[in-house]
């Protein structure tokens, strides 16, 4: 009986350990740069990387495989619902978009886009209309047609599909076929930043028409690379879940540049470690992020290329104005003074140098720096000035304690929680000089590691945190970033998750997106600049970047070299790119 | 026998049950969802809503437990929420790989440690035995995922004599070769944390045995050294190996996740982990499933090969003859 019990209850630890480990582990996502997407900022006006030695500049060769790797596997590369880097990047190399960046995050109808030449827009701003390539081919030899548009469109506004699209194409009114390659767009206001809502992966209407909105997750398309018939210059051959992906250049490809590059295995890492060891063993030949700590071994190795430059992400500390995260209801960041104060006792420029070992830049606006929206001195930059913070915080009347010297104000001590996700080396580390510097001036900062799937469930969609460390890695180059700041996107419907209120801005978020005119919304995002660095919601730290490596197989010319400032920049112009053996 | 077995499997069917529901409770219990990990935290709960809708999770949870459980009935382990993609489909291959990597660990520190440990256990103290204590101790103190890294940068990065990971070189799927090659490097790690136990308990068990009185008696009587060590000794100090080794089947199946990561192994061990993070709750009452399993048939097999080694164990029978 003694024996029996034993083993009765080895199962249930068993069972309960597994449990444990739901709930201790961490994420991946989380690890990286964490955040949403929907944000949008300005085109990068940067030029090649000039890190960039790398390839040879002989002819290209025809051939060859590239190895490229990630350290997560895809969800689903169906472009109405790809929403994790890793489907992005598989996505990217089999679907054609309608329009392309250039390197300055212009959009361009290229050789490899879907529509002919840029879409004509109405005076009035209203109607866009999009010429397709009478070319352009599916892998199962189906012409891709006006109604692949307007199906994609259609399925992405609805709201039964819950696709992460909604919000690009909501204030589309009606999309309708003119001809079999023509659509034209009516949108129901002036809405700036659709123009980069067509830089989008189209789907086959011929395959999936008779596939209910909600049952679209459930559809093989995405999944199973047999049932996803795709229009760019490579096809999904096979996935080994967990494992690597093959894509197989399209011998039937439509384009008019055709891809020197025959095979494209995308290999699945466990974590950043192992792919960082692969590609110095050659096992891979391209990975997208090199963690910033092992940069200068892999640089010491001396066979790697490594494109270092800030990407289009930026990492800020975000105060809650919501009382009800605080002790007695009293917020400790209500007064602008205080909030002046934080952003001057913050060595942020410390933290680019010996965090982000330099690879990044300081930020006074949620636009990213060099950009056309990007308001220079129109926005205020708080040096790092300790007697500037202690005196900013006195006219706001905190007073130190004469106990511990922690500021006090009616009754109240400046102690705050600092929440960031657990798993994050960069967050831990910055967390730790938030943490000194503002102790320096009289404030108590707690931080708090979260695991990043309870973290989101529980504070950061709800709005209930005191401070968060967080960043917004930004998926189109336009700087409307209304759905963050503006009062109209509050808990839990929207991504104001600090409850910040600004009448003013949330006049010119509206302002800025209901013109087409980009001089008249340079005008207008200087002066959400200046409004934004002087009352801050957040203080902005800077914009940050990931190392990519490239092996020596790999070669593409200087005006197709990657481009680290746009999203999924990293395969930039891969059309282009070849290999060597 | 029979009947012990018959009332064992039933009483290990109740216990499974039982654990699908607190695992199935307490997974839920846990906070965040597939479609919360699936989802950029930035977008709307309205899409999480409607997502979670689309896949069934909104349902009450035992509506969703007794969906899952009806599949399970018919054989059907379910999808991942996240792409719906079935979980047999995953699985298997999985833990086919994990018991390869397992498998020769477990065999590879067996043959070492069993010889080993008993040898020792007649020259306690001798160098062979303090060699042993040495990598005993290394290997239980050494962290795994340390080690595999160590000989990752010398025998493959360094010296290039074995594959830095992965299960096969690419293209070489077939190769029986090229698979050993790959099993070398994370097979000295596990086997080294075997070793180190398997030899203990050899070691130990054995020494238990030989101090015993009948041992002390064949001796008196004069019977040859060997001839007590193998035969009046080895089986009746094979029996506590046994209990262990049967305990440690599952392990064969769940897989290491730490080594798995460190070489990029797609086994069990590393898909828990993956799935946990996910919140992939089929996935995981899968996996916790065909845990429960292989530990109830780990412990039927030890006391079955407890009858085989030694006859005068009579499971589940009252009143047996005391030998």
């Amino acid at each position: 009986m003694a024996k029996k019990r034993k083993w009765w209850s080895g199962l249930l630890v068993l069972s309960l350990v597994g449990v444990l480990f739901t709930g201790c582990s961490t994420n991946n996502t989380a690890g990286s740069s964490t955040s949403a997407p929907a944000a949008t900022t300005a085109p990068a006006e940067s030029t090649a990387p000039d890190a960039t030695e790398a390839p040879a500049a002989d002819a290209p060769v025809d051939g060859g495989t590239l190895v490229t790797s990630s350290f997560s596997d895809i969800v689903n590369i169906n472009p109405l619902l790809v929403n994790d880097t890793a489907s992005g990047d598989v996505a990217q190399f089999v679907f054609a978009k309608l329009y392309n960046l250039d390197r300055e995050g212009n959009v361009q109808a290229e050789d490899w886009s879907l529509a002919a030449a840029l879409p004509e827009i109405s005076e009035d701003g209203l109607t866009y209309t999009v010429k397709l390539k009478d070319t352009a081919k599916w892998s199962d030899g189906q012409p891709v047609v006006a109604d692949d548009v307007v199906y994609t469109v259609e399925m992405a506004k609805n709201k039964e599909t819950g696709s992460p699209l909604i919000s690009a194409f909501d204030k589309v009114k009606t999309v309708e076929k003119v001809d079999d390659h023509t659509v034209k767009f009516t949108m129901s206001q002036i809405y700036a930043p659709f123009l980069y809502a067509l830089v989008q992966e189209i789907v086959p209407a011929h395959v999936l028409k008779d596939v209910k909105p909600t049952e679209m997750q459930k559809n093989a398309f995405g999944t199973d690379p047999a049932k996803t018939v795709t229009s760019g210059p490579w096809k999904w051959t096979a996935w080994k879940q967990g494992e690597s992906h093959t894509l197989d250049a399209d011998p039937a490809y439509w384009g008019t540049v055709k891809p020197h590059i025959a095979q494209i295995i995308y290999k699945v890492y466990a974590d950043q470690n192992t792919e960082v060891q692969a590609i110095m063993k050659g096992d891979t030949d391209h990975i997208s992020a090199i963690p910033v700590t092992q940069v200068e071994a892999v640089k010491a190795d001396g066979k790697i290329d490594i494109i270092q430059k800030p990407g289009a992400q930026y990492e800020y500390v975000n105060f809650n104005f919501d009382g009800k995260n605080f002790p007695d209801g009293y917020g400790l960041f209500q007064g602008q003074k205080t909030r002046q104060a934080i952003a001057h006792a913050l060595n942020r420029q410390g933290m680019v140098d010996n965090i982000l070992k330099g690879v990044g830049a300081l930020m006074n606006a949620p636009f990213l720096p060099d950009t056309w929206a990007d308001p220079g001195d129109a926005a205020v930059n708080y040096d790092y000035n300790a007697e500037t913070a202690k005196k900013l915080l006195a006219e706001d009347g905190w007073v130190a304690d004469a106990k511990d010297g922690i500021l006090v104000k009616d009754g109240h001590r400046f102690s705050f929680e600092l929440q960031y996700n657990a798993g994050n080396s960069r967050r831990e580390q910055v967390a730790a000089v938030i943490q000194q510097n503002l102790k320096d001036v009289g404030i108590e900062v707690k931080p708090k590691a979260i695991d990043f799937a309870a973290w989101i469930d529980q504070n950061v969609t709800p709005g209930k945190y005191q401070a968060l460390l967080l960043a917004w890695s930004l998926n189109t180059p336009d700087p409307d970033a209304e759905s963050i700041f503006s009062s109209k996107y509050f808990p839990p419907a929207g991504q104001n998750s600090g409850w910040y209120k600004n009448e003013k801005l949330d006049k010119l978020w509206v302002d800025g997106y209901s013109t087409v005119d980009q001089a008249k919304r340079k005008e207008i995002y200087k002066e959400v600049g200046k409004e934004i660095s002087t009352d801050l919601p957040y203080v902005f730290l800077y914009q940050y970047g990931q190392a990519i490596g490239t092996g020596p197989r790999v070669h593409w010319a200087e005006e197709d070299a990657p481009e680290p400032s746009l999203g999924y920049g990293q395969f930039f112009h891969a059309i282009k790119w070849w290999v060597t053996e | 026998m029979t009947e012990y077995l018959i009332r064992r499997v039933l009483q290990s069917v109740l216990v499974i049950f039982l654990i699908t529901i607190l695992t199935f409770l307490l997974i839920h219990a846990a906070p965040g969802g597939p479609t919360q990990v699936m989802l950029a935290p930035g977008l709307t709960p309205e899409i999480f809503a409607q997502q979670a809708k689309n896949l069934g999770l909104d349902q009450p949870i035992p509506v969703q437990y007794f969906h899952w459980i009806g599949d399970l009935l018919q054989g059907d382990l379910g999808y991942t929420f996240k792409n719906h993609i079935a979980i047999s489909d995953l699985l298997w291959p999985r833990i086919g790989n994990t018991i390869i990597l397992m498998g020769a660990a477990w065999l590879v520190s067996l043959l070492i440690a069993i010889p080993w440990g008993i040898y020792n256990s007649t020259k306690v103290y001798g160098l062979s035995d303090q060699t042993a204590s040495f990598i005993s101790y290394l290997g239980f103190a050494m962290p795994t995922f340390w080690f595999g890294i160590l000989l990752q940068q010398w025998l493959s990065l360094k010296l290039d004599w074995f594959p830095l990971s992965d299960m096969h070189t690419r293209g070489k799927e077939d190769s029986i070769a090229d698979l050993f090659m790959h099993l070398v490097l994370p097979v000295t790690v596990l086997a080294l944390g075997f070793l180190a136990s398997y030899m203990k308990y050899a070691r130990a068990s054995m020494l238990e045995v030989l101090d015993q009185d009948y041992i002390r008696t064949a001796r008196a009587k004069g019977v040859k050294e060997r001839k007590v060590v193998f035969r009046h000794a080895l089986r009746n100090a094979l029996i506590p190996i046994i209990t262990i080794l049967g305990l440690d089947l599952p392990i064969l199946v769940g897989g290491a996740a730490l080594t798995e990561n460190v070489f990029n192994w797609p086994g069990m061990g590393r898909w828990f982990v993956e799935m946990a993070t996910a919140r992939e709750y089929s996935a995981l009452m899968a996996v916790t499933i065909v845990t429960a399993v292989m530990v109830v048939i780990g412990n039927l097999l030890a006391d079955i090969l407890y009858v085989v080694v030694d006859p005068r164990v009579k499971l589940g029978k009252q009143g047996g003859k005391a030998a």
